[in-house]
């Protein structure tokens, strides 16, 4: 690679605990890349913006509250809306399993659930951004 | 032979044999903050920390109050059974509530509003959308807490909760207002406010307005309180969701106390004394690792409180220096096998209650997966009540004070928390602290370290890194009726039909006027909610004035 890796870890909705998002973008930071993080209550729009303003390989979002099937489709939406949906989504946090297939299919490339090893977090943002 | 000698004796004749048979499993035992617990306490590691009963003990109620601010404790007042409950419509939630007081021996509700309520928005604003009634219940207006509250007298309850971190004052005028619609006094009924706003800064994340207006809101409600209301609780200190973050307690109660004498200090300046407002204080403290550290930190803060007070502060008042502890049971909760958790809620609470709790709320053990189902949530109250009332934990004051491991343990911590409480004066305080990005780092170096020894199994998940025997993580998280926004927009939308709309834009712009000044803003605050202004609609007035806190952050390789 000859820039390094440019990551953007948001949060969407109005949820406030980021231990889990700091956790990831330290981990990512120390694995080499540059990680972004956009502070809390961000819109799906303010994401997107932040993500085409600062030139993120991938994104990350960490989202709690339960309002991850709305907010994850808007990002969806507003990305597609700039040509950017090649900028591949990846979420994290309190997320029903059974809710997963339907996050696949707005196009969320992976779900991690609480209690995944950071380090297979880092080893995906890898292998998404070595594909790109 | 002198005790020293017996035991280097026991060491060198029974010890290091033993031991070569039967090493140890770690290396170090160690608190989650890292402080060394040794193998054996006696009379020596009270000798080295000088322990002196008289001076570092006292008795039940009096200076330094380390073994309790009553001189019977449970044995006159048990600890106040507290549920934190909240969801959906407004309707839904009152009929949740009647359920939770049938069944028995519930003191406190603590009400759980959803986001949009706790950041100022309105049902209706784009930015609530997908988020109404989710993790908590809906509060556009009185209105709504008059139907919460429907056929649910305040007086009924010994105490009534709610959050109300950066907007302090508008909790408080919900609350007081929703009294006078019951016909109560505020003499007749009891209120708790969260209400610290510090915290939210660097651990929990409802901030709105940018930080010294944001004091000024807190400071407001505890100012408005010692003058009108003296027996309410309007400032809860809480070092909770700054340990939970990662600072781990020591770190997270100094910080605590740091952002109290924040407050301290902005009423002193105020004009406010001492001792008109320090007894209204109370701290939500925390420990989630380790039993021992849980009940130490209660009693260490304690003696840190009442020194802070009386030397410090030149307090008089014994109530000023009595620090009344609130406390949330937390242990650990795990997805995989979720019912393990009420076990390790019940071993947090009965730390806590070791440790000389005043107000006590235990989690559900299903609250990792959402919302709590009436079920868990109700054998969280129990849990309570068990401890109250049987197997006789409740029955003596302080059981543990003398023991020699308490003791070192109770001191050691309070050395932990001066050192730090003082690196962060040194620093200029808390709201230094906060904007030098101290704070933040201390909990993030916490939380990277905590899930590195998670990772590699130092930090013991039993079920999920230890003895685990299940692949699939289970859910089950309680849904919400995606139809109960629409019929809050709906229920707001009558709402502001049913007002008188100049009476809301005169107090919607009094609660301006005074924004722009430096006076007291309950009262505006209070005349606003009164008229049935939305919390949006006030919010959007003190965001006009004060702005919005905002930031965004870069992590490099460290």
């Amino acid at each position: 690679m000859n820039r390094k890796a440019r990551i953007l870890i948001g949060k969407v909705g109005l949820d406030g605990h980021d231990v889990g998002a700091r956790v990831v973008a330290r981990a990512l930071a120390d694995a080499g890349m540059e990680v972004i993080y956009t502070g809390l209550r961000q819109t799906p729009q303010q994401i997107v913006s932040a993500a085409l303003e600062e030139a993120v390989d991938a994104i990350g979002i960490s989202i709690l509250s339960g309002a991850h099937l709305s907010l994850l489709g808007e990002v969806a939406r507003i990305l597609d809306q700039h040509r950017a949906a090649d900028i591949p989504v990846v979420a994290g946090g309190i997320i029903p399993v059974e809710d997963i297939p339907a996050l696949k299919k707005i196009g969320v490339r992976e779900i991690f659930l609480p209690e995944t090893p950071t380090a297979k977090i880092v080893e995906f943002f890898k292998s998404l951004i070595s594909q790109a | 032979m002198s005790l020293d000698k017996k035991f280097k004796n026991w060491e060198k004749n029974v010890l290091d044999s033993w031991l070569k048979a039967n090493p140890e499993k770690k290396e170090r035992f160690k608190t989650d903050a890292g402080i060394d617990i040794e193998r054996l306490y006696t009379p020596l590691d009270l000798e080295s920390i000088g322990f002196d009963y008289g001076r570092d003990l006292g008795w039940p109620a009096e200076y330094p109050f380390t073994r309790g601010i009553t001189p019977t404790m449970y044995r006159s007042n048990p600890f106040l059974v507290s549920v934190y409950s909240g969801f959906g419509r407004p309707a839904q939630c009152n009929q949740r509530y009647k359920k939770i007081l049938d069944w028995g021996g519930v003191d406190e509700i603590a009400i759980a509003a959803d986001l949009p309520s706790q950041m100022g928005y309105d049902s209706d604003n784009p930015m609530a959308k997908g988020e109404v009634g989710r993790v908590g219940v809906a509060i556009d207006s009185l209105r709504d807490l008059e139907i919460i509250f429907e056929d649910i007298p305040l007086n009924k309850l010994k105490r009534l909760s709610l959050l109300g971190n950066s907007l302090g004052p508008i909790a408080l005028s919900l609350l007081i207002a929703l009294g006078r619609k019951q016909g109560l006094q505020t003499s007749e009924f009891v209120v708790n406010l969260q209400n610290d706003v510090l915290k939210e800064y660097v651990a929990r994340g409802t901030y709105i307005f940018p930080i010294r207006p944001a004091v000024r809101l807190t400071t407001d409600v505890v100012g408005y309180c010692a003058r009108h209301i003296p027996h309410w609780y309007p400032v809860n200190i809480c070092a909770n969701h700054i340990h939970a973050a990662g600072a781990g307690s020591p770190k997270a109660t100094a910080f605590a106390l740091a952002n109290g004498m924040c407050y301290i200090n902005d009423l002193l300046n105020k004009g406010y004394q001492i001792d008109e407002i320090a007894p209204l204080l109370t701290m939500f403290l925390d420990e989630r690792s380790d039993f021992f550290v849980a009940i130490c930190n209660f009693r260490a803060t304690r003696r840190l409180w009442a020194r802070l007070m009386k030397q410090r502060l030149k307090a008089r008042d014994p109530r000023s220096m009595a620090l009344k502890i609130y406390a949330y049971s937390h242990g650990g909760e795990t997805l995989l096998e979720p019912m393990n958790n009420t076990v390790r809620i019940t071993l947090a609470a009965l730390a806590y209650v070791l440790g000389g709790v005043q107000f006590l709320q235990n989690a559900s053990y299903d609250e990792v997966l959402g919302t709590p189902s009436e079920n868990a949530a109700k054998i969280a109250a129990r849990t309570q009540q068990i401890l109250a009332h049987e197997l006789g934990v409740a029955n003596t004051v302080d059981p543990l004070g003398g023991s020699y491991f308490i003791e070192t343990l109770t001191a050691q911590i309070e050395k932990e928390i001066e050192k730090e409480f003082a690196a962060v004066e040194e620093r200029g305080g808390a709201i230094a602290a906060i904007e030098d990005g101290y704070y933040t780092a201390s909990i993030s170096e916490g939380a990277s370290r905590r899930q590195r020894e998670f990772e590699s199994g130092e930090r013991v998940s039993i079920g999920v890194n230890k003895y685990r025997s299940e692949s699939k993580i289970p859910s089950g998280a309680f849904r919400i009726d995606p139809g109960i926004e629409a019929e809050q927009v709906e229920q707001l939308r009558k709402t502001r039909q049913q007002r008188n709309s100049k009476t809301v834009r005169d107090t919607l712009e009094y609660v301006r006027e005074v924004a722009q000044g430096e006076g007291n803003l309950v009262e505006p605050v209070l005349e606003a909610v009164s008229a049935y202004a939305t919390v949006g609609e006030i919010c959007d007035v003190l965001r006009q004035e004060f702005g919005e806190y905002q930031r965004r952050e870069y992590f490099k390789s460290s």
